[in-house]
């Protein structure tokens, strides 16, 4: 099929097209430059068009989401919605079933999301899950960080060892890069410790963390792997974890880039868990313009930055340690789960309100991110959703980005706490994002950081995962009008992906299987093998399930996207 | 005991099949397979990829005495063909059509269906099933409701604080269980996981543990531990809160606790204490009894106070190989676990009004079908006695208690040995079960009868099928 | 395929056990649950045979428990609750010590007799159930037997056995169904 979108204002940051008015013309899914006369005409006179957007890093698929599920039916009773035309009853708020996953962000005009935690045991699960969200394309980061055979590795400093050990993980369980989380934390929480700072080894493995993230910088530089190493590092939510949070920055700063689809080395995930000062929650203040500061300085470097919306939530991640810390504070329910030789993780439910001072500073923190660094290329929106906020949340983030008016409500009428003027300095900045701005950091540049080079942009030849907006761009202020930019961006006019219409009106229209995307990196069978057989003896003793049974069969990707990569050899 | 013979008289060995029982699903088990054509690779008489056409299995290695009797199953019992209730009541041969046409009408024009099971079959089956039910708006629920049901409520209340199997068996140095028999009820669990294997820091095996069973009765599995507490049968919440105070540096008032005396108990809860990782195991001796989930919060509650000092980890002790991945399925595709009601045109979940035995016991459900699961076997006669006045559809792969209740019979196979499919271990690692041999002639896959259901249902109702048939 | 004719049971009933007073009805606490012989049977398929029949339909008693009763491995008893009565063979627990409590393995004789109720938790009361022993003549039906005399689903006769359902409470029967 033929389509032309007609007259729309288009913000496509990679091509440099700035609110053009344009029609955008696309036939079998791709973006073309010419349709015959057949074509088929969206008319969407100076409405807002923007490619589809990319979620850099978000939980929507994984043993960790069903038992927030499991155990949160309050959570599941929140967002019921029944079956309706083509779409299947929806459920949950913050931990939605996976339908409602698809349905939600589609309605937002999303095409693709990155589900930022895939334990490589549990992968098929994580599979299954995708396999069972419509209308986007997810590709999983599968977890390395606390992995003993990494830390073995990288105690050793066996680089080509380690490079040939990811590669044929991330075929064995269909992920697409490297995710580190709280990297030796995890495996100390085995023993039920954690680790503070990148000195601080794992208990009996003996490697610290700066070892391991340097080492598996090294690894992924090697490969030249489409995405950098995605990293959340220790101490996540200490006060005063600012300092740990550029010192693992500057870990990355020698390393070359082998690649040539992303910009960065290093992606720093939910970065507004990671600027504190402070030495305990009574001191505790914003840190971010130092955080900031750097990233400003380093082009390396890029960010999401897992805004604080201020809403109940269930918080989720593989920092273990750190969740049972929260479990301490809040005394809500804990939830835990070891996995053996891999990972740790933990789910807390989470009432983040603006009347505690606490809560109301990391949202300042949050949006003193987005403010303060200058570059659009090196800050991405998200709210690790769920665990700082539902992803359902992002248009009321946008709204917060353009309205300096808005943010100062919030401030003056206390719908947070008087102390965001005293410990963070969001009152004082006046930025105000523009719609070039929200398409950069919402689209083009997480595309640019994972190395997808078919999608965030609306160039030829590029896949038609286009969003329409009910917004008039030439006609809006955004600065007044943060109401209907918040309602707007939550339900687009058009969510279009493969060149089908999904999302007409802010419903649901046509529901389509999502794809799986991950990395296949070739070259290095040899290696590979070699490596296989040397652990193999470690792997039957230690796992609790076979080798042949530890993969993700086919079956399991019913449509996969594989990137191929040739080892060593920077991608076009 | 009776010396039997290694068998030595097989053609193929199939390797690393996954054991369709308990929720340990180990997956090691190799199925010595006599006859039939290999469909697939062949290498040194081992079955690398496919599997044997026409050939049965007629050993077993690595199984325990469960695993092996289900695998080298009982054929005479075996459903091997269509079957309905005629006026007489006999159950009557018929022929695939005329009974699928049967039992969709029933579900069709249902009114309250139940879709009772699920969780000795695989994921590809529920999707069919899940799909089917939010058609008809029928109530989907699995065995979770009559085992671990509270467990899950007591998730909701308390806290999941959980591991992988493997971390057990590399660190735990303490392991207890708990209304439990495992020697009995998951064999291999002690063997594989827990207690004996040697782990990464646990090089000695059953020598670097202490093994605590806590049960009111002198188990099996009470006889293999270092320390077996016997407290009184229904004291089960009052000890474990026992246990709780102590933690807490409480002192206690009473000198014995169900059936404890309170030195035991500071013992007890000092060297759970000075444990480096310690692994509580739970099963039906605390859903089953009067305090139900509230046993299982403070049990839940013990094991996060103790994460304040060393590292305590649980699991639930899982019964069928699959009902954890019915509860996982149900969740993720819908967000509630199990007993999940979809007469409204959205999912509903209520403990105590949308599971089966509060639905049998009010006489509700119009139509039941029952697949990979024994009612017959396992609700209370009072749920059951609702049975008689109703239809009931099974798909199951043996004549059993529940055939005598049934209208309609739909021979299914064998997951795991005959068909391939996903399941959920109890700890929520998924395995991908292969198929070793083929099916008997003339039964088919749970997945197949479930989506022929689906399809002449959707028919009926006049909805294009979407789903292609398999 | 080999059946076991029976479960392997201790044999060490003293009938003249010295604390033990003869008596024809014992109060005793029901439990149910599975063991090996029970799944190994259920799961094998061989529910229609005798083999399933002493796996399922036998209450484990404690020793002493038996003495008083005055009965033998595989003698028969039968067991009543409130919600029904059943007639089941006797034997030694492999679990003794348990005075005053009995097994009954899961399955459709243990069905019968235990409660239904499931104080809006979903899951029945298994365990725990109130019962009394006592001996008896009958044998214990075979499962397609006692299915049919219990449920009475495709023979409506009235028979008079000792296998049948304790009158059906009303309290919890939704009332706008005729």
């Amino acid at each position: 099929m033929e389509y032309i979108l007609k007259n729309g204002i288009v913000y496509d940051p990679t091509n440099k097209i700035d609110g053009e008015k344009k029609d955008v013309l696309f036939k079998d899914g791709k973006i073309v430059d010419s349709v015959s006369n057949d074509a088929k005409v969206i008319d969407v006179t100076d409405k807002l068009v923007m490619a589809a957007g990319v979620d850099p890093h978000s939980h929507i698929a994984g043993p960790k989401l069903v038992v927030g599920r499991l155990y949160r039916p309050e959570d599941s009773r929140r967002g019921i919605v029944p079956k309706k035309g083509v779409t299947r009853a929806e459920t949950g708020f913050s931990v939605p079933s996976c339908p409602a996953t698809g349905y939600r962000y589609s309605r937002m005009g999303y095409g693709t999301v990155v589900e930022a935690a895939m334990p490589p045991l549990e992968a098929k699960h994580t599979h299954e899950e995708i396999n069972a969200i419509p209308n986007i394309d997810v590709a999983p980061l599968p977890l390395f960080g606390n992995n003993w055979f990494i830390l073995e590795y990288a105690k050793e400093n066996k680089i080509d060892d380690l490079a040939a050990f990811i590669s044929y993980w991330l075929r064995l369980v269909k992920g697409y890069g490297i995710k580190l989380v709280n990297p030796c934390g995890g495996e100390a929480w085995g023993w039920g410790m954690n680790v503070h700072g990148l000195d601080d080894p794992a208990p009996y493995f003996d490697v610290t963390s700066r070892e391991v993230i340097t080492a598996l910088s090294k690894a992924n530089e090697k490969l030249g792997l489409p995405h950098s190493i995605h990293l959340h590092p220790n101490d996540l939510g200490h006060p005063g974890n600012s300092r740990t949070t550029i010192e693992s920055m500057k870990l990355i700063k020698d390393i070359a880039k082998n690649s040539a689809v992303r910009d960065q080395t290093v992606h720093m995930t939910h970065i507004q868990y990671h600027s504190y000062g402070g030495t305990n929650w009574r001191d505790f203040v914003s840190n971010a313009p130092d955080v900031a500061d750097f990233i400003n300085k380093n082009d390396y470097v890029t960010c999401d930055v897992g805004q604080i919306t201020l809403d109940e939530t269930t918080t989720m991640t593989a920092d273990g340690p750190m969740e049972f810390d929260l479990h301490q504070l809040n005394g809500l329910k804990w939830a835990n789960k070891d996995i053996e030789l891999e990972t740790a993780s933990g789910i807390v439910p989470f009432i983040y309100s603006g009347r505690n001072s606490v809560h109301s500073v990391q949202w300042a923190i949050g949006l003193e991110m987005f403010l303060l660094i200058n570059n659009p290329w090196q800050v991405f929106l998200t709210t690790d959703s769920p665990n700082a906020g539902p992803f359902i949340r992002y248009p009321r983030v946008i709204s917060w980005l353009m309205s300096n008016k808005r943010r100062t409500e919030m401030i003056e009428n206390r719908e947070v706490h008087k102390a965001v003027e005293k410990k963070s300095a969001l009152a004082t900045i006046d930025r105000e994002y523009d719609f070039n701005e929200i398409a950069t950091i919402s689209r083009s540049a997480p595309a640019r950081a994972y190395g997808f080079t078919d999608r965030g942009h609306l160039g030829i030849g590029a896949k038609a995962d286009i969003a329409v907006y009910n917004i008039k761009p030439n006609e809006i202020d955004p600065s007044l009008e943060y109401e209907a930019i918040e309602k707007h961006f939550g339900l687009a006019a058009y969510t279009i992906k493969d060149g089908e219409v999904l999302v007409k009106d802010g419903e649901v229209v046509k529901v389509v299987p999502s794809h799986t995307i991950w990395t296949n990196v070739k070259g290095l069978e040899s290696q590979e093998n070699a490596v296989i057989d040397s652990i193999m003896p470690a792997f039957n003793k230690y796992y609790t399930i076979k080798f042949e049974n530890y993969k993700v069969h086919d079956n399991y990707i019913p449509n996969p996207i594989e990137v191929k990569v040739k080892a060593g050899q920077a991608a076009k | 005991m009776v010396y039997e013979e290694p068998i030595t008289d097989y053609d193929y060995k199939v390797e690393n099949c996954t054991c369709a029982f308990c929720g340990c699903n180990c997956d090691d088990l190799v199925y010595l397979v006599k006859g039939g054509e290999v469909k697939g690779e062949l290498k040194d008489g081992v079955v690398v990829s496919g599997y044997v056409d026409g050939g049965h299995v007629v050993g077993c290695r690595h199984a325990c005495r469960l695993g092996a009797s289900k695998v080298m199953e009982d054929m005479d019992q075996r459903l091997l063909v269509p079957m309905i209730r005629d006026e007489k009541g006999n159950l009557v041969e018929t022929d695939w059509d005329t009974a699928l046409d049967k039992a969709a009408q029933l579900i069709a024009h249902a009114v309250r269906p139940v879709f009772y099971g699920w969780s000795e079959t695989s994921i590809e089956t529920m999707h069919y099933g899940l799909e089917l039910g939010e058609l008809v708006g029928a109530v989907l629920d699995n065995q979770a409701t009559i085992c671990h049901g509270p467990s899950l409520q007591a998730v909701q209340n308390a806290g999941y604080p959980v591991m992988t199997l493997g971390e057990t068996k590399n660190r735990a140095d303490m392991v207890v269980y708990t209304g439990n028999n495992a020697m009995n009820s998951h064999p291999r669990h002690l063997a594989r996981y827990s207690t004996f294997p040697r782990g990464y820091f646990r090089k000695r095996g059953r020598f670097d543990r202490t093994l605590v069973t806590m049960d009111p009765r002198y188990t099996d599995t009470a006889k293999m531990s270092d320390i077996w507490v016997g407290f009184e049968q229904n004291g089960d919440y009052e000890f474990y809160n026992a246990m709780r105070a102590v933690l807490r540096g409480k002192k206690l008032e009473k000198d014995i606790i169900s059936g404890i005396p309170k030195e035991d108990i500071e013992d007890l809860v000092e060297s759970m204490k000075q444990a480096q990782f310690g692994a509580l195991f739970f099963g039906l001796g605390l859903t089953h009894t009067l305090s139900k989930q509230r046993n299982i919060d403070i049990a839940i509650n013990l094991i996060q106070d103790l994460n304040k000092f060393t590292k305590w980890n649980l699991i639930p002790m899982r019964g069928h190989f699959n009902v954890n991945g019915f509860n996982i399925f149900m969740a993720l595709e819908q967000g509630f676990p199990y007993g999940v009601d979809f007469a409204r045109g959205y999912p509903r979940y209520m403990n105590g009004e949308t599971n089966t035995i509060d639905l049998l016991t009010r006489e509700e459900p119009d139509v039941f079908m029952v697949i990979a699961a024994d009612p017959g076997a396992h609700f209370p006669s009072g749920a059951n006695r609702h049975l008689a006045n109703i239809p009931v559809i099974q798909i199951d792969i043996h004549w059993g208690p529940s055939t005598e209740l049934a209208d309609i019979v739909l021979p299914g196979s064998f997951i795991a040995v005959e068909a391939a499919g996903t399941s959920y271990r109890m700890d929520g690692v998924p395995i991908y079960m292969k198929k070793a041999v083929s099916k008997p002639k003339n039964t088919r896959d749970d997945e197949w009868i479930v989506n022929e259901l689906l399809k002449r249902v959707q028919k009926i109702k006049g909805i294009k099928p979407e789903v292609a048939s398999k | 395929m080999t059946y076991v004719d029976k479960p392997t049971v201790p044999n060490v009933v003293k009938f003249d056990e010295p604390t033990a007073t003869k008596r024809n009805k014992l109060e005793v606490m029901l439990n149910t649950g599975s063991d090996i012989y029970q799944g190994a049977c259920k799961k094998r398929g061989s529910t229609l045979k005798d083999e399933y029949r002493h796996a399922s339909g036998t209450a484990y008693l404690d020793p002493k428990d038996m003495a008083k009763l005055g009965v033998k491995n595989w003698d028969t008893a039968l067991v009543k609750t409130n919600w029904g009565e059943v007639v089941v063979y006797t034997a030694h627990s492999r679990d003794a010590p348990h005075e005053g409590q009995i097994f009954i393995c899961k399955g459709p004789w243990a069905n019968v007799i235990v409660s239904p109720e499931t104080y809006c938790c979903c899951d029945p009361t298994y365990k725990g159930v109130p019962a009394s022993i006592e001996k008896t003549d009958e044998d214990p039906l075979l499962m397609a037997d006692l299915m049919a005399e219990v449920y009475k689903k495709y023979d409506k006769h009235e028979t008079v056995t000792a296998n049948k359902l304790g009158k059906k409470p009303d309290n919890n029967v939704c009332h706008y169904r005729s």
